[in-house]
């Protein structure tokens, strides 16, 4: 079986955002970028099915600019087998990304399509539910535990009101949450032999893929700064307050 | 370590190349997931904890400077790429960083200076599994550090050499780590090195307390009438360049430095900006601006004078004066930023509460340390 983990590069989420002074987005230049925390642990998800001899073959995909071929590389240290890289220069919507993988995994036949359940830039969390619709295989979202058993896969989720198991049948989709697992720290040996390893270029056109419309960002704003607060001496001065500034 | 020079042409720039920018993540993570929050530990107890160092060499640090006809993964040893790699350890801590990297000063100076038999017999070892505990024996109990006139003695017997001494400040001392010891040779000006294993009968160990880096489990080594074999001496009739050693070492020790500095560095940043005193953020005051600043430069001082010296190395060219002016200057930089981080941090910083104290005790013995760990 092929696993197919898709990776997007994003702000590293040490850093520090800070919005561009027009509002149309946060700052990236000269900022430290890394891959989509949640989609390292779906890449780390790939490579213990793999070695616990339920995988052969674990192929990489990012969609963005030449330079997230950075994070593709760090995919291919931890151990992907190979790489797909589909340039694109502007920012893509989910619905898109999800076209793009559909196309490559109709290419490509992965029994499972592993990402985060969330990229930690936008927050969107619904590039896996849609890649599910349009390719018409089940989904496993938010992911806390995931066993293989043949042609099925028992995924554990995370839940408002716990933790819920199901079942699905492969090929599907699996969306990573948190707590699946904790990555792998990339070996040394690993960053050298990822050099040597393929990364294939391809873009919309060459998919068949057309950009969906539909969102526009029309402004980006930091969150109010948070004033600070307040000591009282006692019960009813706070009361007093309280009702001063008509909360209660 | 791999041969990752900078991504430009140009002699000296500290561009890191794409592998070394990816080696220095993972490095960066380890240390502080790992390193960082067991330092203050490692340093009260004077233990390195249980699993670290075997999870550090599942890095593959080592294996990478082995190079494959040994059974390693490298290719060739740079020192850029290794003092990178220290700096990002030594910011999660310094004391645990050198005793991580303490192999690796062992198995650069075997491929270095080592005769071809001798890297046959001992570099495999070091892309075993599991981490191979290998320190570096070069301080005494001398007031001040002589390499011409060592008190160690190797005196040939047989087909062999007995060596007797003692030796300070050993990295790994209760691993009873295989040993690269410097000694003097009667009748021969310049000293010479010979590999111990750590069970050879005429060795022992003790734990030796330290001002700082207790936490690179620190000891007194002392040779009595130990015998090692011929083969034993590095380089063999060549010799050894106990003076590319030295300064390679000295290198090891300053990008550890350049790391804890690195550290105080933003801890200094972020609760200067916290810290509030007369109604603002204490670094709105210019007697304090100054000083975060002045740890900044020298910092960068620091690392540049580092990184040239390791560059020229690389590159086959002298570096003795570039190491020597690099490790006088993170000596005494090294110090001054941590006297002036404690300070930033007032009381707090006297207190065990803030790293700012431990770390002050770390950069202390970088003008006073030889030979710990040779890039």
């Amino acid at each position: 079986m092929k696993l197919m983990v898709s990776v997007k590069r994003v702000v590293d989420y040490n850093v520090r955002i800070q919005v561009k002074p027009d509002g149309s987005g946060v700052v990236t230049d000269g900022v430290k970028m890394s891959m989509n925390p949640f989609d390292e642990i779906a890449m780390e998800e790939a490579l213990r099915i793999k070695e616990a001899g339920n995988a052969e073959e674990i192929i990489a995909v990012t969609i963005g600019e030449q330079k997230a071929q950075e994070q593709l590389r760090t995919a291919l240290a931890m151990g992907a087998d190979r790489a797909i890289h589909v340039e694109v220069d502007e920012d893509i919507q989910p619905l898109t990304a999800a076209r793009v993988l559909k196309a490559l995994a109709d290419k490509e036949q992965p029994g499972m399509v592993l990402l985060g359940k969330q990229a930690i830039d936008d927050d969107q969390g619904q590039t896996g539910q849609m890649l599910a619709a349009l390719w018409d295989r089940p989904q496993a979202t938010f992911a806390s535990k995931v066993d293989l058993d043949g042609q099925k896969a028992k995924v554990t989720r995370e839940v408002d009101a716990g933790l819920e198991t199901i079942e699905v049948d492969l090929p599907a989709v699996v969306t990573t949450d948190l707590r699946l697992n904790e990555p792998r720290y990339v070996k040394l040996p690993d960053i050298m032999k990822a050099k040597k390893k393929p990364i294939d270029t391809t873009s919309l056109a060459d998919l068949g893929v057309e950009a969906a419309p539909g969102l526009k960002v029309t402004n980006t704003a930091p969150p109010p700064e948070r004033q600070g607060g307040k000591k009282v001496e006692s019960v009813d001065e706070l009361v007093s307050e309280l009702k001063n500034r008509g909360l209660i | 370590m791999s041969n990752t020079s900078g991504a430009s042409k140009l002699p000296f720039d500290l561009t890191p190349s794409e592998e070394q920018q990816m080696m220095r993540e993972s490095m960066q993570r380890f240390a502080a997931a790992e390193l960082l929050p067991a330092a203050r530990d490692a340093d009260a107890e004077s233990k390195i904890p249980d699993g670290l160092l075997d999870a550090a060499h599942e890095l593959g640090i080592t294996l990478l400077a082995v190079p494959e006809q040994y059974g390693g993964a490298g290719t060739e040893r740079s020192p850029i790429a290794n003092s990178l790699i220290a700096e990002d350890l030594g910011q999660g801590d310094m004391a645990l960083a050198l005793a991580i990297l303490s192999p690796l000063g062992v198995l650069n100076t075997i491929l270095d200076q080592g005769s071809e038999a001798q890297r046959e017999h001992y570099l495999p070892r070091f892309a075993d599994e599991k981490f191979l505990p290998a320190a570096t024996a070069v301080m005494e109990s001398t007031a001040l550090f002589d390499p011409s006139n060592l008190q160690t003695t190797a005196k040939a017997d047989g087909d062999g050499w007995v060596l007797n001494g003692e030796k300070r400040m050993v990295p790994l001392s209760s691993h009873r780590p295989l040993l690269l010891v410097l000694a003097k040779v009667e009748g021969e000006d310049s000293p010479a090195a010979f590999i111990v294993e750590g069970d050879n009968p005429g060795v022992n160990f003790e734990a030796e307390p330290l001002m700082g880096l207790r936490g690179m489990e620190p000891g007194q080594v002392t040779l009595k009438d130990c015998r090692v074999e011929g083969s034993a001496r590095l380089g063999g009739d060549d010799g050894f360049d106990a003076r590319r050693f030295l300064n390679l070492s000295k290198l090891g020790l300053g990008a550890t430095a350049c790391g804890v500095a690195a550290g105080l560095l933003e801890h200094a940043i972020e609760y200067t900006n916290e810290r509030v005193a007369f109604g603002e953020p204490i670094s709105h005051r210019q007697s304090v601006a100054f000083m975060v600043a002045n740890i900044g430069i020298e910092l960068e001082g620091m690392r540049l004078m580092v990184q040239r010296a390791a560059s020229r190395a690389e590159q086959g060219l002298d570096f003795e004066r570039e190491a020597t002016l690099a490790a006088r200057f993170c000596g005494d930089h090294g110090m001054e930023i941590g006297t002036n981080a404690v300070q930033l941090l007032g009381g707090h910083g006297f207190t065990q509460e803030y790293l700012e104290e431990m770390c002050y005790r770390h950069l202390r013995a970088v003008g006073i340390l030889e030979g710990c760990f040779s890039i």
